[in-house]
């Protein structure tokens, strides 16, 4: 077992599953029944990569041998790459091993789809069987739900997992259609609506028996590429929420798209990950899923996209200046939660410490509030402490000031010194929705799918 | 009056017990940091388990868990004055009473709650950068923390390691906590001879950093983002990033 064969495996199988973004080992508190391991309800990260994203679980395909040929995906059959697998027993030891000396929180297991959704599901049930019976593993696992497994395989995984997945990828039925042609809708929903469903009826038994069957308590996540397509962030957004609402999903990652196969379909392939609209993406997660935002009220018709210069809360305030300044100490939670440089943690803080005695303005800072942000938009005792008026276009110069010189040019005076305004692009501009790269075909904004 | 103590925990609380029934205290430190002043007046309480007992019972009883825990997390803070800030906590919360819970920017409560936020966020960093090794009939794992935290690391990892005999070794305070299958102690300990590992912990350690290499995507590279979450002060310890 220990030869430099398991190296190699694990670094193929590794860089083919690098792309699924889900690394959390959060969701779920499990007690070491006299065995190995345990899970606590914050998760634990344990190290970082060179890209600087958190590394909790060991995430690994048991094979990278597919039938399917999705024009996005590393693996996909067309491509001419070294095919390996790992046996049950070899993931149970390196699981097993590295969870010993503390470097991972468990494991994570995806699949490519070698002979058929069932023989593979069948195999990972066989893996997850060796951690939790005879290793007696009590740390996190996460596992694919493989779309068009028999739902019988799906709840016997469902029973040994933490939590399972399900990846849609792109947010609208056009997308999937060009890029996935062998995936369809219904196929991907249907494990997730099963799920689902597994889920609250073992809830709704907990309220009754004691010891009630586990069965993904940890809950359900789903993945989405980000930039592969034309598709807006509104549309992203949207079946984002439809999913957090419909499907009861703990998590919807996004993930920047970055380009590994060469396709009509696809941006080209020097194209550089969207980093910063991910990044906006998910902080537009973050006000759905804690600050109780609609996603209706970060985009709209005329804004499809996410202003890359401002946060999306800051976006919304920009919008809703009317409904600023917000006094501190008689606004209510949900309100505070509106402030930009206002968290979820900051706004407790002001309900807790305003049940004592009133909020002073040299309070804000140590209560854990972003002055640099919030000042502009707070009211503390009555008093303002902005520089100056409420003004959107002033507000955003202030905020974002862009580098106020520029080469000039002896021989273009003419040029309109531009305006200076937002416009710090930290990144090469991403495949942008309505600026299609060459090649790429005319996605339409589709319809959201669910 | 000027308090000190022998570094235990009960040597603190029995000075806050002798604060309500002796002299009032001025300020309380641990004896082996404290830097002598010409005009203090200085007192060495010795260690009474039974006096710390009674302030423990007061604290968890006529205020909350959350205020001992507070308590109990900025006392293992690295900070000379950390008892002085809980002597006025302590004090502030006695008058308020549980409600003391709910001020975080108070001038008494404030220095409380950030070491008490800094201890409890290095616990969780340790809960996931502490990397053992298997020396043969042991795993071991060296740490240098900050603040002295192996009290609060022991719960997570010997209930994770049940089955396992483990020692966590903070080299920096020259103490240990030993466990074995389950039971285990905080004891001195100095490691006579550097550690060898075996063949098979070199072939792990190998593995896991072809892994850690191999998981990172390079078009998102991002060494600032990564030191962030990993600075250079802990990566002493963490063998992924061992450069050989």
């Amino acid at each position: 077992m220990l030869d430099t064969s398991i190296m190699e495996k694990l670094r193929v199988l590794t860089e083919s599953a690098k792309y699924d973004v889900s690394c959390a080992s959060s969701g779920t508190q499990t007690k070491n029944k006299g065995g190995l391991g345990n899970a606590t309800a914050a998760g634990i990260c344990h190290t970082w990569a060179a890209d600087g994203r958190c590394v909790s679980l060991l995430k690994t395909l048991l094979t990278n041998d597919c039938i399917f040929d999705c024009a996005y995906c590393a693996n996909r059959s067309s491509n001419d790459i070294k095919r390996v697998s790992f046996t049950a027993e070899e993931i149970a030891t390196i699981v097993v091993e590295f969870y010993r000396r503390n470097y991972i929180e468990g494991l994570f297991l995806s699949s490519a789809i070698e002979v058929n959704p069932n023989a593979t599901t069948e195999k990972i049930i066989q893996t997850l069987k060796l951690l939790r019976n005879r290793e007696r593993f009590y740390g996190y696992i996460h596992v694919k739900a493989i779309p068009g497994a028999d739902p019988e395989l799906i709840r016997q995984a469902g029973e040994l997992a933490d939590r399972m997945s399900v990846n849609i990828e792109l947010p609208t039925e056009e997308s999937l259609r060009i890029l996935a042609p062998q995936k369809n809708v219904q196929k991907l929903l249907l494990p997730m609506a099963q799920i689902k469903k597994g889920i609250d009826e073992v809830n709704e038994d907990r309220g009754k028996y004691k010891f009630a069957a586990k069965f993904v308590p940890a809950g359900q996540s789903t993945q989405m590429i980000v930039g592969a397509t034309r598709d807006s962030d509104r549309s992203i957004l949207f079946a984002a929420e439809n999913l957090y609402k419909n499907f009861s999903l703990k998590r919807v990652y996004y993930s920047a798209y970055v380009p590994v196969n060469a396709g009509a379909n696809l941006p080209a392939i020097q194209t550089a990950p969207p980093l910063l609209r991910e990044h906006r993406l998910y902080q537009a997660d973050w006000l759905l899923r804690y600050y109780k935002f609609e996603a209706k009220e970060l985009l709209t018709e005329q804004e499809m996209n996410f202003d890359l210069d401002f946060d999306p809360k800051m976006n919304w305030a920009f919008r809703n200046l009317d409904r600023f300044p917000i006094e501190i100490n008689t606004a209510d939670y949900g309100l505070l939660l509106r402030i930009p440089g206002v968290g979820v943690q900051s706004a407790r803080r002001i309900m807790h410490q305003r049940k004592i005695s009133p909020i002073k303005y040299e309070d804000l800072k140590k209560l854990g509030i972003v002055m640099k942000r919030a000042k502009y938009f707070i009211v503390c005792g009555g008093k303002f402490f902005g520089e100056r008026n409420l003004e959107v276009e002033g507000l955003k110069r202030i905020m974002n000031p862009k580098p106020m010189y520029e080469q000039l040019s002896l021989f273009n005076l003419t040029k309109e010194v531009p305006y200076p305004l937002g416009g710090r692009n930290l990144l090469p501009k991403p495949v942008e929705v309505g600026s299609p790269t060459d090649g790429q075909a005319k996605l339409g904004l589709g319809r959201v799918i669910f | 009056m000027i308090y000190l103590h022998d570094g235990l925990f009960d040597g603190f609380l029995t000075c806050i017990y002798q604060h309500y029934y002796g002299h009032k205290a001025t300020g309380i430190f641990e004896k082996a940091s404290y830097t002598p002043c010409l005009f203090d007046e200085v007192l060495v309480i010795e260690t009474d388990t039974e006096k710390a007992r009674k302030v423990y019972n007061s604290i968890v009883e006529k205020l909350s868990e959350e205020v001992y825990w507070s308590v109990f997390y900025t006392f293992l803070a690295n900070d000379v004055n950390k008892d002085c800030y809980l002597l006025n906590y302590i004090v502030l919360a006695f008058k308020m009473g549980p409600s003391i819970s709910l001020l975080h920017s108070h001038d008494v409560v404030y220095p409380v709650k950030r070491l008490s936020k800094k201890v409890m966020s290095e616990r969780h960093r340790f809960l996931g950068i502490l990397r053992f090794s298997d020396i043969g009939n042991c795993l071991y794992a060296e740490l240098e923390p900050e603040n002295d935290i192996l009290m609060i690391l022991s719960d997570h990892f010997v209930d994770r390691y049940m089955n396992e005999r483990f020692i966590i070794h903070d080299i920096k305070r020259e103490k240990a906590i030993i466990s074995n299958l389950g039971e285990w102690l905080i004891t001195d300990f100095k490691l006579k001879e550097k550690v060898i590992f075996g063949e098979k912990e070199l072939f792990f350690q190998g593995l896991w950093k072809r892994y850690f290499e191999s998981i990172g995507i390079e078009s998102r590279s991002n060494a600032k983002l990564q030191q962030q979450f990993v600075p250079l002060k802990y990566r002493k310890h963490v063998v992924e990033f061992h450069t050989d």
